[in-house]
């Protein structure tokens, strides 16, 4: 609701400022000669140029070799050959892929020293700064660690102290991820506090409602439905631990609303999860009616919800992820997921474009989670922005189930700006030859 | 009887074929197989017969080598803000060590005598990474980082006292971050790592310190780090015309040790380069592992070892480097090696070729054509790292 407001203002702006502009085109001309004149005059209007990349902007169906010029953290131009002279520092990117910087939509962030705890103010849980930056990730979204009773604590321990961009969604669980127990309280479960959670006090940080772990029936995603219906927001759901599984069918065309999220997309643990890909390597037929009826599928990689068995049929059979996901977390950093870049590389491996991955990591979650300012290249917008190689040669990825899937290129990450300041830097692109401070 | 119970059974759990073993301590440079069964190495030899074992790594054209040992990290993570002893400044160490072929990182004094008890708890019990701790000389360990003037939480028998109630944990006392001209804190630490027969390691923020004096009071087999860093507070150890100075050579061939320390200001080529071409080498590639660090020119403990590679240094001796040398600083022997009987952590490195760049504390970039990168990492015989997959079954479609 909170954003729709501002969508709708933007939009009015737009539409005043184009009849000004028919109004006064004279006029206007007349100042944008002046303007021209007096930037030509003024040195190095940009900070920062990168020159001679590959640009891939999903949002502005960029695909293309351009610079992109930012300015006071903001992307200030993207076009063929801006002049080096504009700016006071140029990275040569040639060769290399410039893309928004990538949303990493599910992670568990709310680090804390709390041992007895799970992933809420726990050790599984992430300090995101670690992870994000050397994989090109400049935004994650915090699925759901924290619940309303603990979410100040993780807003001042973690996202306010992040250089990574922290958004969550909020567990409808009021504890959040304190330990499985917990969660199946659904005393605890209040929708209206999440709500007015979300809506009076962090409209700006919380893009949704997470449910998850739940053993019982579908009283807690019912519950959740309805927290995001008072606060205008997506739910995400982690639909697992149900022994014997619920209907995903059920899930998707009867409890969740177009634009809720179902994550763990190709997780293969039948006694407890219903799968996407029956036991016949096949989509399930109402899986694409699912994706048709505006149910988001994340990917969601963690620790032991993704496997070739499932997403080497699904992406083959034509069902591939809305969004692509880590579910970064202390269980899967070291396991298959690794970061970011690796799960892009993956889908890179089964086959998708780069402009398809990058899509999937910038401008679907950024759309999902109703954030349409993020994920993209528009001038004006927050210089997040990635740099990223194309290795070549071979490698394996590794799922959750140990198996490998060979491929011939993987990601790198060579650079990333979080609102136009250079916070990770491979190859030093962006540094001076050290030698240089001896000829002084 | 079934046939199967004559056959030999699996001897090993794990078997690493045609790799190239670097072993420093057993002086082993070679193509080699090495079997590991019950967490433990079981056997280096050419040419093991892999029916022995349950599980086999084909390693052909990668460096197998002992697992990592980053002589200098700050992990005592916590969720207070703006310090480094339980607070957000440090990071978790199994988030950056497997990954890049450590199985052991040494924690630089994050922790004193007053909160070490806390680390253990808190930390070291649950981490997968070895942790090993120099124990810091002030009582409440580190802070936000400044060099601190109050003495007041010294107390030499409580740091002997907890020394020696951890001293499977704790490797010697550490004295950093003090600003003030009174000997006390450097040769209380002292006393404490003497007492204790363990080394002394001697960090950075000594600003009222000549380094002159405190490379004098070393002992061989006490540890400076942050060697070549080119900072105000400090001394640099290459002059201003580009010349080593000799009381700092002469300190190394007493036998103090000096640590990389690279962090984030502890670092500089102007110094490296010119320190490394007149002879004084690092003994060791601590890190500086910490949230200011992990992003910046530092990176890892094998861009580090890659940045000396690319300075000239061979493999083995980054190898050597980066596990026996700092094995034998630490006086745990029974790491850093591939002694048959040893714990199993071990390292599994690609040695990658092509056009790389390397940062430096000023910012300043080293050209290079070669970079490691950690392929796979095993601690106590369980593989905790798998780049490539190289342990998995093919995923059949």
């Amino acid at each position: 609701m909170y954003k729709s407001a501002t969508q709708q203002k933007h939009h009015c702006n737009t539409a005043v400022g184009y009849i000004k502009i028919k109004m006064m085109k004279r006029l206007l001309s007349v100042i944008v000669f002046v303007l021209l004149v007096v930037q030509s005059m003024r040195a190095q209007q940009y900070d920062l140029l990168l020159k001679g990349g590959h640009v891939i902007d999903p949002k502005n169906k960029i695909d293309a070799e351009m610079d992109v010029a930012v300015s006071a953290g903001k992307i200030a131009q993207v076009a063929k050959n801006i002049n080096a002279k504009n700016a006071k520092q140029v990275i040569d990117v040639t060769g290399k892929y410039v893309t928004p910087g990538i949303i990493d939509m599910h992670v568990h962030a709310f680090n804390g020293a709390d041992v007895d705890s799970y992933i809420a103010n726990g050790l599984t849980s992430l300090p995101p700064d670690g992870f994000t930056f050397r994989a090109g990730v400049t935004t994650v979204v915090d699925a759901g660690s924290s619940g309303w009773r603990n979410f100040r604590q993780f807003k001042k321990q973690t996202i306010d102290k992040s250089q990574t961009r922290v958004l969550a969604f909020l567990n409808i669980v009021g504890t959040g991820m304190y330990g499985r127990f917990e969660e199946q309280d659904t005393s605890d479960m209040n929708p209206q506090q999440a709500a007015w959670m979300i809506k009076k006090l962090y409209p700006d940080i919380i893009v949704g409602i997470k449910s998850a772990h739940y053993w019982g029936d579908f009283t807690q995603v019912d519950k959740a439905v309805q927290a995001g219906n008072l606060a205008n927001v997506p739910v995400i759901v982690d639909f697992g631990e149900h022994d014997p599984p619920n209907s995903i069918e059920a899930l998707f065309m009867q409890h969740l609303r177009p634009g809720d999220i179902f994550t763990h997309t190709y997780s293969y643990g039948p006694k407890v999860r219903e799968t996407v890909v029956d036991e016949n390597q096949k989509v399930k037929p109402f899986i694409f009616k699912a994706q048709q009826r505006g149910i988001i599928f994340d990917v969601g990689h963690g620790g032991g919800a993704f496997s070739w068995r499932q997403a080497v049929p699904a992406v083959q059979q034509g069902f591939l992820p809305n969004v692509i996901s880590t579910d970064l977390h202390s269980q899967s950093m070291n396991g298959g997921m690794k970061d970011m870049s690796n799960v892009m590389s993956k889908f890179l491996a089964l086959g998708l474009s780069l402009n398809d991955v990058i899509l999937r990591s910038t401008w679907n979650p950024a759309q999902v989670i109703k954030r349409p300012e993020l994920g993209n290249l528009d001038v004006g917008a927050e210089a997040d922005i990635a740099v990223f190689s194309i290795r070549k040669g071979d490698f394996g990825f590794l799922d959750i189930r140990n198996t490998v899937l060979k491929g011939t290129q993987k990601l790198e990450t060579e650079l990333t700006l979080r609102a136009g300041k250079v916070m990770w830097d491979l190859n030093g692109l962006a540094a001076q030859p050290w030698e240089n401070e001896l000829k002084k | 009887m079934s046939v199967a119970a004559y056959a030999p059974a699996q001897q090993y759990d794990l078997l690493i074929i045609n790799g190239h073993v670097i072993d420093p301590k057993n002086k082993i440079d070679a193509v080699l197989d090495v079997a590991v069964a019950d967490g433990k190495i079981a056997k280096l030899a050419t040419g093991i017969d892999s029916l022995q074992s349950k599980k086999i790594i084909d390693a052909k054209g990668l460096y197998v080598v002992p697992g990592l040992i980053d002589m200098h990290t700050h992990v005592f993570v916590g969720s207070k803000p703006g310090t480094f002893a339980d607070g957000m400044y440090s990071v978790s160490a199994d988030d950056f060590s497997f990954r890049s072929g450590v199985t052991t990182m040494v924690d630089a004094g994050t922790s004193g005598w007053q909160n070490f008890p806390l680390f253990k708890e808190q930390v070291i019990d649950h981490s997968q990474t070895r942790i090993l701790a120099f124990l810091n000389i002030f009582g409440t360990g580190l802070s936000s980082g400044q060099a601190i003037k109050d003495i007041s939480t010294i107390n030499e028998d409580s740091t002997v006292a907890i020394m020696q109630r951890y001293r499977d944990l704790i490797v010697g006392s550490r004295i950093g971050h003090f600003d003030g001209s009174d000997w006390t804190p450097f040769n209380t630490a002292l006393d404490a790592a003497t007492k204790m027969n363990e080394p002394l390691f001697v960090e950075c923020h000594l600003p009222q310190y000549s380094l002159r004096d405190q490379l004098k009071k070393m002992r061989p087999g006490d540890i400076i780090t942050h060697s070549y860093e080119e900072i105000t507070e400090r001394l640099p150890v290459v002059d201003s015309s580009g010349k080593l100075h000799s009381f700092v050579l002469d300190a190394q061939q007493r036998g103090v040790l000096f640590d990389v320390g690279h962090g984030g200001a502890g670092f500089w080529f102007s110094q490296a380069v010119p320190a490394f071409q007149q002879g004084l080498a690092p003994n060791t590639f601590g890190t500086d592992l910490h949230r200011f660090s992990m992003n910046a020119g530092m990176k890892s403990i094998l861009n580090i070892m890659s940045k000396y590679l690319n300075l000239g240094m061979s493999v083995n001796d980054v190898v050597t480097r980066a596990s026996w040398n700092a094995a034998k600083a630490l006086k745990h022997e029974e790491l850093g090696n591939l002694s048959e009987g040893s714990v199993a952590d071990i390292a599994i490195l690609n040695l990658q070729h092509g056009s790389f760049g390397f940062v430096d504390a000023g910012g300043k970039r080293l050209s290079g054509d070669k970079k490691l990168e950690a392929e796979l990492t095993i601690r106590a015989g369980k593989i905790v790292w798998d780049l490539n997959g190289l342990s998995a079954q093919p995923y059949q479609r």
